[in-house]
């Protein structure tokens, strides 16, 4: 007869086993699973059946499963991969072209295949991310960050590029804070929000170093500049604004 | 010319029986197992990896839904989701049973006149 303590081992084993379905699977159903299972040892022990039997079907059938959806997930992440560099091959399109048309504008290759590497990055990390969560304004929040980050990211390389002065390596800390921040979240709504709000944070403190205390003031006056930073922050502020609604979302 | 609409591809067994034990009610999954379990008579026994899947798959395709968290009083050990039919859900399985009958009603014809 089954006790207890048998529950409890054979269940820890499942969890384990749970372990192996892919990510997005496990977050969603794991713990629903592992629920049904310790109701089925429970049933068996209620009517003072062993356990082992049990198991066994359950370990072999969980197993076809795991072995199902991890073949399911790396169709659609060959699909999603296929996608995204179809996507970012299409963007390159704009500068290419515009390269062509506008004078002056002469990118060596090296240039282009940096500029694909991070659109297809970008695009990836919004494809991987934004699933995470089904609600829209999640998905909303994670677009509007990634899009942010990189216009700011790619405005920083392009000013640093001009201006060579190193003060301006402060705001790829921004760019930090929000991966330090995501990580730590670990991409759960609520705690994305606070990375969101430190990102928008940090944006005004390196707005403070490079315009305030350093001066470094590129083309354009000050008052310009001081409107673009206060267009990121509202941007950043945005997102997280986002990922709080997603996140009372995901409570109701 | 209109365009003709296209019927509905079969349900597969695992999704036909959980379609059939939501019917009913939001159940959760240990509830839809057992519901299963009744409604074929013992003769098909569903696994979570089965169950879950299936559900995974019917979620994306709009048939069910999350229904709620919550504690059954007879099973007292933690929140459960609960799964319940969307109208979709509702549409497809009345449209499966249909396609049933049919298939039946054809067989019956056939094996009257000893084919």
């Amino acid at each position: 007869m089954a006790t207890d303590v048998a529950v409890q081992r054979y269940r820890e084993w499942y969890l384990l086993l749970l372990r192996q379905y892919p990510q997005p699977f496990h977050d969603r159903f794991g713990e629903g699973m592992a629920q049904t299972f310790h109701d089925l040892c429970r049933e068996r022990r209620d009517a003072g059946r062993g356990l082992f039997g049990l198991a066994l079907w359950v370990f072999f059938e969980t197993l076809a499963g795991i072995v199902r959806e991890n073949t399911i997930h790396m169709t659609q992440m060959q699909k999603t991969v296929l996608r995204m560099a179809l996507v970012a091959l299409g963007l390159l399109m704009v500068p290419l072209i515009a390269s062509r048309l506008a004078p002056g504008w002469n990118w060596p290759v090296g240039t282009f295949v940096f500029t694909y590497v991070l659109f297809f990055g970008t695009g990836m990390a919004y494809a991987l991310i934004a699933r995470k969560m089904g609600a829209w304004a999640y998905k909303a929040g994670v677009g509007l960050a990634l899009v942010a980050g990189f216009v700011l990211g790619w405005a920083t390389m392009v000013h640093m590029s001009e201006t060579e002065n190193p003060v301006n390596l402060v705001y790829f800390g921004v760019l930090a804070v929000g991966a330090i921040g995501a990580a730590l979240a670990r991409l759960e709504a609520r705690r994305m929000a606070w990375a969101m709000y430190a990102m928008a944070a940090a944006l005004a403190v390196a707005w403070v170093i490079t315009q305030v205390l350093v001066s470094d003031t590129p083309a354009g006056p000050v008052w310009n500049v001081g409107v673009m930073h206060g267009g990121f922050v509202a941007l950043f502020a945005a997102a997280g604004l986002l990922f709080r609604r997603a996140s009372l979302a995901g409570l109701k | 010319m209109a365009k003709k609409e296209a019927a509905p591809a079969p349900l597969t067994p695992a999704v036909l029986h959980i379609l059939l034990a939501l019917s009913t009610g939001e159940r959760h999954g240990y509830g839809i197992m057992k519901q299963v379990e009744a409604d074929s008579q013992g003769k098909v026994k569903m696994g979570p990896g089965t169950l879950y899947g299936s559900i995974g798959r019917m979620m994306e395709a709009g048939l069910v839904r999350e229904s709620d968290k919550r504690v059954d009083p007879e099973m007292d050990d933690g929140r459960r989701i609960y799964y319940e039919l969307t109208g979709v859900g509702r549409a497809a399985l009345g449209a499966e049973l249909k396609r049933y009958r049919g298939v039946v009603a054809v067989a019956e014809g056939r094996l009257a006149y000893g084919y």
